[in-house]
């Protein structure tokens, strides 16, 4: 038995040696993005000296609430100003930036996601584009019909928002219960499987790779347009063409929930007369957003691929561990949908008051 | 050779396990990480009301909100002149606001010697519109009206979807409180400054349930002889 300590030792060091690697990469994120930053905030004024602002996040607080006043007040100049239209969108693109790494825009969504599946990283982008996109076409949509067509009050318009707020979160518990239910399926079988599978060998492994992309039918909300496509797990191969059906169900789940500011700021514009720019400021905020959203979602890819050369590439129990941690990112997005709809969570609040 | 694998296959589910706390972390400080950001602004003033006796009664507010919020609240409210909202015509959206607000715990916290005072609903509530200004004004009387030694009163809320600020002038007034009583009016770190006490543990540790928006309140006591 003396032999098996080297490979168990192996086999611990290389699970401590992905978990600290991940550890890095976000610890190097926050203080890398913190430091860069804070040098050249927008060529705004310097903002207040590390010690006093706590981190990365206290700063991205901040800042979002600055740009976020400042859009009212540019929308006001706008009237008066045509030119001040220009910079309405700056500030709307900054704010979408910020904003997008406060909660909500699917972040967690899109992420797990893709982490549950063998997406590539360019797919990554895509889907946060295109949820980004709906998400502020959705706002519009609000305010136009509601607002600008029916001339609704304030308490319809919150009840439209809050109906799309829940069903938004029962659309991300069935998203991720969809993806717990084939991913469980994969990672059970990866556990029964006698025999090991080279992790990345593609033939002689129909039964599991199959099953492996079953999952991609089974969310409930895409169909099997493609089910003779990708047999390996290369993740190229399954973000080939065609591939993009699959990804609708995650744009849908994260896309239908408009964010609190826009309809604000769409109203308003309403209000001033200048609806047109309040639509122009909505898709540049989705635009920031969606690259602040894109940025996470090639974050997680990477750190699976990552943890994939790390625990995978040389061993034939990878699979099992790349199972897992798909799982787990399947469990996560159920358990995220979950607890916002029964309110242990808290995602920011619909304008009713 | 298989006997080796299935030894070894244990070690490796561990080692995924060790994999997902990594993984969790990360989406957590994505999903999480920021706690939004004030999306209205307030303008309050406040006033203790106290009984001939010296008991506090309760606390009248009139709280401005800013122009973005009130063109959002004000939007398909019908009015005889356009721009002119009345009493009257704003009557509706009062109720809706005082009825909203009742989920919130009215965004007031009073404290008597320590122990945790509650508020009946508003009363003698309206909505006026002047200036190119909504202001909500309402009273809250108190369950029970007391007298304390130490009154404290907290005015935020606590997932700084609504930013508080109290005016500039005459920000907190004691009306028909008894002789001798101080009252002190301390607010929040201002601007960025109320990002003082964050870091990424506090977001770790709980959430929309710690007590973090408790850092942007604005801090009423009064102490009475």
């Amino acid at each position: 038995m003396k032999w098996l300590s080297p490979l168990l030792f192996s086999s611990v060091v290389r699970g401590l040696v992905a978990c600290a690697l991940a550890a890095i990469v976000i610890a190097t994120l926050d203080s890398a993005a913190h430091d860069v930053m804070a040098q050249a905030p927008f060529g705004g004024p310097r903002p207040l000296p590390e010690q006093e602002i706590g981190g990365l996040v206290g700063w991205i607080l901040t800042k979002q609430s600055e740009f976020y006043r400042e859009i009212s007040s540019a929308l006001r100049a706008a009237k008066s100003d045509g030119s001040a239209v220009w910079s309405l969108l700056g500030i709307s693109f900054a704010y979408g930036i910020f904003h997008a790494a406060g909660p909500g825009h699917g972040k967690a969504v899109i992420s797990s996601y893709l982490v549950a599946n063998q997406e590539t990283a360019r797919r990554g982008i895509a889907l946060s584009f295109a949820s980004a996109l709906m998400q502020s076409l959705v706002a519009v949509a609000i305010v136009t019909v509601c607002a600008w067509l029916l001339n609704a009050t304030a308490k319809t318009m919150c009840g439209a928002e809050k109906a799309i707020e829940i069903g938004s979160y029962a659309l991300i518990a069935a998203f991720g219960a969809g993806l717990v239910w084939t991913k469980g399926g994969s990672f059970m079988r990866a556990l029964q499987t006698p025999r090991p599978e080279p992790a990345l060998a593609a033939a002689g492994h129909d039964h599991h790779h199959d099953h492996d992309h079953d999952h991609h039918h089974g969310d409930g909300h895409v169909h099997d347009a493609h089910c003779g496509h990708s047999h390996g797990p290369e993740p190229s191969e399954l973000a080939g063409p065609g591939g993009w059906r699959r990804g609708l169900a995650a744009i849908l789940t994260v896309g239908i929930r408009p964010c609190s500011g826009a309809i604000l700021v769409l109203v308003f514009a309403l209000a001033q007369g200048l609806f047109w720019a309040g639509i122009a400021a909505t898709l540049v905020m989705g635009l920031g957003t969606a690259i602040t959203v894109a940025a996470i979602a090639v974050i997680a890819v990477s750190a699976k691929d990552l943890a994939r050369r790390v625990s995978a590439a040389r061993d034939s129990n990878g699979v099992l561990v790349m199972r897992g941690i798909e799982f787990g990112a399947a469990g996560l997005v159920l358990l995220f949908g979950s607890a916002l709809l029964l309110g242990y969570i808290a995602a920011e609040r619909v304008t009713c008051m | 050779m298989k006997r080796l694998i299935e030894v070894r296959r244990p070690l490796d589910v561990k080692a995924a396990l060790r994999l997902l706390p990594a993984l969790l972390l990360a989406w957590l400080l994505g999903a999480s990480a920021a706690e939004g950001h004030p999306h209205v602004w307030i303008t309050s003033t406040s006033e203790l009301i106290y009984a001939p006796d010296g008991t506090l009664t309760g606390v009248r507010h009139a709280w401005t909100f800013d122009e973005m919020f009130a063109a959002y609240a004000l939007q398909g409210i019908e009015t005889k002149t356009k721009g002119a909202y009345s009493r009257d015509e704003l009557a509706p959206l009062a109720q809706v606001n005082v009825e909203s607000l009742k989920e919130y715990a009215y965004f007031t916290f009073a404290k008597a010697d320590g122990k945790k005072e509650k508020f009946n609903e508003p009363v003698d509530y309206f909505l006026e519109y002047k200036d190119d200004a909504l202001t909500l004004h309402f009273t809250l009387p108190l369950k029970a009206p007391f007298k304390a030694k130490a009154l404290t009163l907290e005015v935020f809320d606590p997932t700084i979807f609504i930013d508080f600020k109290f005016a500039e002038k005459d920000p907190v007034k004691l009306v028909g409180a008894p002789e001798g009583c101080r009252l002190k009016f301390q607010r929040p770190n201002d601007g960025s400054a109320s990002a003082q006490q964050l870091n990424e543990q506090t977001f770790m540790n709980g959430g929309e349930n710690s007590n973090y928006g408790a850092m942007f309140a604005n801090k009423i006591t009064v102490d009475c002889p």
